[in-house]
């Protein structure tokens, strides 16, 4: 790894007045993800801003603003403290389910809210500095495009990049209309829809987010849900833990009787950002929970996949898991 | 010798809380002082030459001491017995990831960085990567082809037959302690602490390549993280650590990273295998054809024999077994565990399997029908067979009954239901080991040190070996201790080919008949009932006592036919919508001689049978043709079996006593446990959902 400075930082004033006049600073949270990028010559800062003691570390109910009566997740608190609060296992446990689907217990144990947000794509061309590759260098050129695409996307890619997003968590914020609290070296605040935060790869794959430079994650907020009792996580994976999702999919069922009043759909895994099957949901909107119309609802929205060489299984894949985690949050997670 | 006490009881592992406290000295962890540290750097091409290396910017990095290339690298002899080249002895490519240089640094991280900016300029040559497309080319290899009778002229006649084609992907050990040596130069002499599964190999290997002589060469390696073939034979760390370290005149640690291990350490190669199986409507087999289509390295053969199992498995008359091989720009395949027999049983239990399903026989009973009586493939007797023992006590155990011999049938929930069974073997087999044996007295106690260049991999030969002693001696295992690992040890056989503990263990039992027989000549006493050595000691009196044995397999065991046997039952449970399987249950019921330790076995088998899991499910690397390089670069992409893909694990040995193979009836179950374990899960994924899958990995994709 290249030689970096490391500093401490107390405040989020002085974390992002840092990082604003450093321009090759780089926020260090648990380190799960930028510590191995780094190693591999990924990621190159050349200062480390240890941000771990920042005050904003805590899981609590939000007592007035718009998402009054949900739960702001501090970015600093662990993957594995915010899976297993109370408040998230009562109101969210679709976050919880989705949070626990991912890495292992010893990752969740270091990693922090806000860098699961931020982390990487898993592309292997990506990770590789002798591969090409237009998000790590601009320009280079896409090593998945003609090459093994298997884990790659097949929905909204662009010519330049056609990975996919791997978080686990943030499929499930997707569903659970969050919205991320950023603040800039001005000392102001600023709320980004979750939908909005991840973005599509378009002409610029290096950027994965919205976030502007400077700008730190202090906190997620989770309006109230009307389907805590009918959600579910599914994810589908090459082995049973510790992989990253073929296709993964976060659903919420609001019901009137057997009625579905609303349907939430977002699927990960094949996209650059959480994909929301807003055409799957708009379908089920008023219908009957059944087999049949779970079944036509991921039809429609699978059938505008744009698969590549490697991923076509990804379509059918997607459809079968679309059914079963609607299934499921039917049944509240037993079948 | 006394009546056995402590061989065959589950004696806890010796070096358990050596391991469990961090206190074992691996490779990398012994306190060298003033030592620097080396990384490698590698080609980014797989074929070709280098034109220019220019190492300005790495020298430039502080702390860094040399960078050694093949510019300035001393002649080393190529054909010394290190396995995989990339020496550095020229500016030739053959495989992607081959070394080419090594940065020498203060510290790890200086060495890391500095190697990646040296800039190499390579002129490229179109390099053989992409199997598929190379097959067709592929030339008969150094493996003999075996033929027996006319298998085409049986097989278009016959009732019922299969012909498929059994594909199995590139695999890599993935030890968890990567390989990684520390070299030492004292004058002349060089000591390398090195992971080593064959303690004598890897000094002749390093003596011979570095042009120096054996007894300049010591090699240290009391605890190995796993080697599973990888670190039977050497590769070129083991040597370019000492090259390094003599260039700058300090001792020097390198150590690879996991994402280096894939091009520097051998592989499990691709293979392609056509089974051709022919039987009558009684299910008699008539002809078997095994044929396997691989690669090795570009100027080097090296393949794994698929069709050893198909030699000795079942009473067939005519038979071919073959090999043809590509030479490829790939890095040397090497030894892996269970090396042929656990990816050539998944070809020939699937196609069993397959066969017995066309006949509408039980797939145990169709095995039943054609056990053969002698080795069919020479005609020696068998030095004991409990195939049939091993499936029947096995179907009794799983509950072989309860299976529907209909796939597709047993559903619970989104889940579908299936049974497979599947076999295995592996040849048992003594080599030449020595011992010495020291006998200390201290007032009423005696202790004693067995010393023996032998290795543990993990495997439990210090156990075993400290209670083979313990026997032998009339000892308490506290008294015994057992020093391994280390060339200035009387030599040893490797711990390689399941012939460990039987080289180890026989070799340390005669020692101690040996050692007993010199004491009692030594009293001049008759005694009505034979002492022990421990006994004779005290009753004479003596301080300290010592002798050496060089055993030797017994005279005549090459007249027979010596295998382990194993029955493998899976239950798997496959989910309807996600294709995603699990395996619920698993057996392994082993014949394997005499078992010394049953816990370290059971081990030895579950280890095995995880790593069968994973071959059948999950392990897979794989190369983007276009470069010839690995994208399953790290332990997220190239994926073992986690503890939530492993369910319950059961092993069961059936009672063997087998003193043909060697004096204490020992088969050896290090390579065992992983045959035929591929093919029983593949075999209850069919049962489960009727799709036969003869492409391995079954990943969740094969599967909807
Ligand atoms: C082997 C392995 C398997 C994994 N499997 C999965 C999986 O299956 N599913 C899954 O979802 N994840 C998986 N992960 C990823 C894991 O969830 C992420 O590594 C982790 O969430 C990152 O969090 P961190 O706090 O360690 O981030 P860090 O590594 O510290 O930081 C990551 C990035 O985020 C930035 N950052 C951190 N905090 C902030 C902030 N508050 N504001 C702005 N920027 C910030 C950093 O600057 C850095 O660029 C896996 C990781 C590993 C190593
Ligand atoms: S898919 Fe994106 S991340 Fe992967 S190689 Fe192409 S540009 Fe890079």
């Amino acid at each position: 790894m290249r030689p970096f400075k490391y500093t401490h930082v107390n405040t989020v004033q002085s974390a992002t007045q840092l990082v604003s006049t450093h321009s090759n600073a780089k926020f260090l949270a648990g380190g799960t993800n930028i510590l191995d990028l780094m190693k591999e010559d990924v990621e190159r800062p050349d200062e480390l801003l240890d941000i771990t003691f920042l005050k904003v570390a805590d899981i609590k109910m939000i007592t007035e603003g718009p998402n009054k009566g949900g739960v702001s997740l501090g970015a600093l608190s662990n993957n594995t403290e915010t899976a297993n609060h109370e408040l998230i296992r009562l109101n969210h446990p679709l976050l919880t389910q989705a949070i626990l689907a991912g890495a292992s217990a010893q990752i969740r144990n270091m990693a922090t809210n806000g860098g699961n947000l931020m982390q990487r794509t898993r592309c292997p061309y990506f990770y590789d500095v002798d591969m090409p590759c237009n998000k790590r260098v601009p320009g280079s050129g896409c090593g998945a495009m003609e090459g093994i695409n298997r884990m790659h996307a097949i929905f909204g890619w662009s010519s330049k990049c056609i990975a996919v997003y791997p978080s686990d968590m943030a499929v499930a914020l997707a569903v659970l209309d969050a919205t991320v609290q950023v603040a800039n070296s001005k000392g102001q605040q600023r709320r980004i829809a979750f939908t909005d935060f991840h973005r599509l790869p378009g002409e610029n794959p290096e950027k994965d987010n919205n976030l502007l430079p400077g700008e730190l994650i202090t906190a997620i907020e989770l309006p109230p849900n009307k389907f805590a009792s009918h959600s579910y996580y599914l994810k589908v994976r090459d082995r049973a833990s510790y992989a990253f999702a073929l296709v993964s999919v976060a659903a919420g069922l609001e019901l009137n009787g057997n009625n579905i009043v609303q349907a939430k759909i977002a699927l990960g895994g094949v996209a650059h950002k959480p994909w929301r099957a807003l055409r799957a949901e708009e379908l089920l909107k008023g219908k009957e929970a059944t087999e049949a119309n779970f079944q036509a609802a991921a039809e429609a929205e699978m059938n505008q996949a744009k698969p590549l060489e490697y991923n076509r299984f990804k379509v059918e894949l997607g459809k079968r898991a679309i059914v079963r985690a609607l299934d499921m949050a039917m049944n509240n997670g037993s079948k | 010798m006394e009546a056995n006490k402590l061989t065959g009881t589950p004696v806890d592992r010796i070096d358990g809380l050596l391991k469990v406290t961090g206190k074992a000295t691996y490779a990398t962890d012994y306190p060298v002082k003033n030592m620097a540290y080396a990384y490698l750097f590698k080609s980014t091409i797989a074929a070709g030459t280098i034109t220019k290396i220019d190492s300005t910017e790495a020298l430039k990095v502080p702390g860094v001491l040399s960078v050694i290339t093949h510019l300035n690298a001393p002649k080393l002899n190529e054909k010394g017995g290190l396995r995989g080249g990339a020496l550095l002895q020229g500016p030739d490519i053959e495989f992607y990831g081959q070394h080419i240089g090594i940065v020498v640094a203060e510290t790890f991280e200086q060495a890391r960085h500095a190697s990646r900016l040296v800039k190499v300029e390579y002129h490229k040559s179109e390099a053989k990567v992409d199997f598929e497309k190379l097959k067709k080319d592929a030339v008969p290899s150094k493996n003999e082809d075996l033929k027996r009778g006319d298998v085409d002229a049986v097989f278009n006649q016959a009732d019922f037959a299969i012909d498929e084609l059994y594909a199995t992907p590139i695999e890599h050990h993935h030890p968890m302690e990567p390989h990684a040596t520390i070299a030492v130069w004292e004058g002349e002499k060089v000591t390398l602490y090195n992971g080593s599964q064959i303690i004598n190999g890897a000094q002749s290997s390093a003596a011979n390549t570095l042009n120096i002589k054996s007894e300049n060469v010591r090699i240290v390696s009391p605890h190995i993280g796993g080697g599973f073939g990888s670190k039977g034979g050497q590769w070129a760390n083991l040597v370019l650590a000492a090259v390094a370290a003599k260039m700058i005149s300090r001792p020097v640690h390198l150590a690879l990273s996991r994402q280096q291990m894939f091009n520097s350490v051998g592989l499990r190669q691709h293979n392609d295998q056509r089974i051709r199986l022919a039987a009558d409507k009684d299910g008699k087999l008539l002809a078997l054809a095994h044929q396997t289509t691989t690669h090795c390295a570009i100027n080097d053969e090296f393949v794994e024999p698929c069709g050893d199992c198909s030699k000795v498995m079942y009473e067939v008359p005519n038979s071919l077994i073959s090999y043809r091989v590509i030479p490829m720009n790939i890095i040397i395949p090497t030894y892996t565990r269970g090396p042929g027999k656990s990816t050539g049983s998944f070809a020939l239990e699937s196609a069993i399997d397959e066969l017995a399903f066309k006949l509408k026989m039980d797939p145990i009973d169709f095995r039943l029908k054609n056990e053969p009586a002698k080795d069919p493939s020479n005609g020696k007797p068998w030095s004991s067979r409990k195939l049939v023992e091993c499936l029947k006590e096995g179907a009794k155990a799983f509950g072989w009954d309860k299976r529907s011999a209909q796939p597709g049938v047993t559903q619970l929930g989104d889940y579908l239901i299936g049974y497979g069974v599947a076999c295995g073997t592996y040849p048992a087999r003594q080599r030449d080991s020595s011992a010495i044996i020291k006998l200390i007295r201290t007032g009423n106690k005696v202790k004693a040190i067995v010393e023996q260049a032998a290795a543990d991999l993990g495997t439990g030969t210090y156990t075993i070996l400290t209670q083979t002693a313990a026997d032998g001696l009339g000892l308490p295992i506290s008294q015994v201790q057992v020093t391994i690992g280390d060339s200035d040890l009387p030599p040893a056989a490797g711990s390689v080919g399941s012939v460990g503990a039987a080289s180890y263990a026989n070799a340390v039992n005669e020692a101690c008949e040996k050692i007993t027989n010199e004491l009692l000549a030594k009293s001049g006493k008759q005694f009505f009932v034979r002492p022990t050595a421990a006994q004779l000691m005290l009753s004479e009196g003596i301080d300290a006592f010592q002798t050496r044995m060089d055993a030797k397999s017994p005279e005549g065991a090459d007249a027979y036919s010596a295998h382990s046997f194993n029955a493998n039952f899976a239950e798997v449970w496959v989910n309807r919508s996600t294709g995603m399987t699990t395996v619920k249950r698993f057996l392994a019921v082993t014949a394997a001689g005499k078992i010394l330790n049953p816990k370290t076995a059971r081990s030895q088998i579950i280890g095995g049978n995880i790593w069968g899991i994973g071959m059948a499910l999950t392990e897979e690397s794989i190369i983007d043709p276009r470069w010839g390089n690995f994208i399953t670069r790290s332990l997220a992409d190239y994926h073992v079996p986690a503890n939530l893909d492993i369910g319950d694990m059961e092993t069961i040995f059936i009672r063997e006593n087998d003193i043909i193979p060697n004096k204490m009836g020992i088969k050896g179950i290090g390579e065992v446990g992983i045959v035929g374990v591929a093919a029983a899960v593949a075999n209850a994924i069919f049962n489960a959902t009727g799709k036969r899958i003869r492409h391995l990995p079954i990943t969740p994709d094969k599967l909807i």
